[in-house]
């Protein structure tokens, strides 16, 4: 009987210091993610109104000048922008990510990655899958001005037989309890377009391009990949920290529920060794 | 009283402007612009300036507007710059730091042509601002 106290004992002092640390890892996440969260709500118009009105560009252009909004010439070169996270401990949402580019990826022949974020790069350079660049492997540390430099490097990389399709993954923030990936097309502006066949047959609405369409979108184009590209970093980041804190807190839910019934146990086992001294005691003084 | 419409000025930090004015003016790439309501399907990109919004009650405000994205799309006006600060926000002390930083490195001979670029920007950028705040800009020069 003594054993098996000491052994539920010990095991009461691991589950211990590893709630210590879940619970620790719980309060940084919280507090994070509360600046985290105001990013995101920031961010959050400017990524939803800039798609919204490049779909509409894209629904309404005729212009095909630009090499940005031209349907893909190379339709098998794929570049995925893939943002994870830097750490793990976060529940599912690293593998969820990954789940739903595998998914994505799976029937397309020439995928290359971009990955962000510590967790991508590893998972993808242990998937064998190409990858473009590992420079931008810190999410929590990556700020504007890198969100240019990547988008120069897509620019530079799009088009010109270089990739025909730019697609960006990230984790959308819905709630504090969810959250969802998602995934979203970059270039060229086409795949935005919701009615590519034009099967209504309604005339589109032209679009007037000042000085001419060539020049708008070579400014416009970087700009707003790097916005997007910002954006859905904050909103994944703020993702990221929320899933950490569920998980953490299911953790230590767990750990106190475990260490609830290791302590029955115990006190079930040393009861049931003093209930033996003393039948020992007892049964010694009657003979 | 003149036609209004919608706009919406959306940056990097969130929702700036949203609601109906009589007018809007801003530098693209291009030149100085101005979108008065029922306008054409257009899209341009944003150069550096001051924009000036002229209310639906025919306030002005004016803001330092640098980059990004004008679209109108049947309608429905969008601004979606990199930055758009309203005049009044403008931290005019940071701007002329800023503004003082840039030139000492543009006195810098042998700066290779990109910081150039970027300190060029830089410093134009907090013209820009200190322009924008203290109402001497480009709208007042012309």
């Amino acid at each position: 009987m003594a054993g098996s106290m000491k052994a539920v004992k010990l095991r009461i002092k691991s589950v211990q210091s590893t709630m210590q640390i879940t619970k620790a890892m719980q309060l940084v996440a919280a507090s994070k993610l509360r600046k985290a969260k105001e990013r995101a709500d920031e961010s959050k118009p400017y990524l939803e109104t800039m798609l919204e009105t490049l779909t509409d560009i894209a629904n309404g252009n005729t212009d095909y000048r630009s090499i940005y909004t031209k349907p893909g010439e190379n339709d098998k070169k794929w570049l995925y922008v893939v943002i994870a996270g830097d750490r793990g401990l976060a529940g599912g949402y690293n593998s969820n990510l990954f789940k739903f580019v595998e998914a994505e990826i799976k029937d397309k022949e020439d995928v290359t990655v971009l990955p962000i974020g510590k967790k991508s790069v590893e998972f993808f350079k242990h998937r064998n899958i190409p990858i473009l660049t590992e420079e931008y492997a810190e999410v929590a540390k990556t700020t504007i001005s890198d969100c240019f430099q990547i988008a120069k490097l897509i620019c530079g990389s799009y088009g010109g037989g270089g990739f025909g399709h730019v697609f960006l993954c990230y984790t959308n923030f819905v709630s504090m309890l969810s959250q969802v990936p998602m995934s979203t097309s970059l270039l060229p502006l086409s795949d935005l377009s919701s009615d590519n066949k034009k099967s209504d047959g309604k005339p589109r609405d032209l679009i007037l391009y000042e000085p001419n369409s060539e020049t708008v979108f070579d400014a416009i184009v970087p700009e707003y990949l790097a916005g997007i590209l910002y954006t859905s970093i904050n909103i994944s980041y703020a993702s990221e920290l929320a899933a950490r804190r569920t998980a953490m807190e299911a953790a230590t839910d767990n750990a106190e529920e475990m260490i609830e019934t290791l302590s029955l146990y115990y006190n079930r086992a040393r009861q049931a060794s003093i209930t033996q001294e003393i039948t020992e005691i007892v049964a010694g003084a009657e003979s | 009283m003149a036609a209004t419409y919608h706009l919406q000025v959306v940056s990097l930090d969130g929702l700036e402007y949203e609601g109906e004015v009589q007018k809007i003016l801003l530098r693209t790439i291009d030149g100085d612009v101005e979108i008065l309501a029922r306008h054409t399907n257009y899209c341009t990109a944003i150069g550096m300036g001051t924009a000036k919004v002229v209310l639906e009650d025919g306030k002005e405000r004016k803001a330092a507007c640098i980059g990004g994205m004008l679209s109108v799309m049947n309608g429905e006006v969008r601004v979606l710059p990199t930055t758009w600060e309203w005049s009044e926000d403008i931290d005019v002390e940071r701007a002329k730091a800023a503004k003082a930083k840039a030139e000492e490195r543009l006195k810098d001979k042998k700066l290779d042509n990109e910081a150039r670029i970027r300190a060029e920007a830089k410093l134009y950028r907090a013209l820009v601002r200190i322009g924008s705040s203290s109402g001497h800009d480009h709208l007042n020069d012309q």
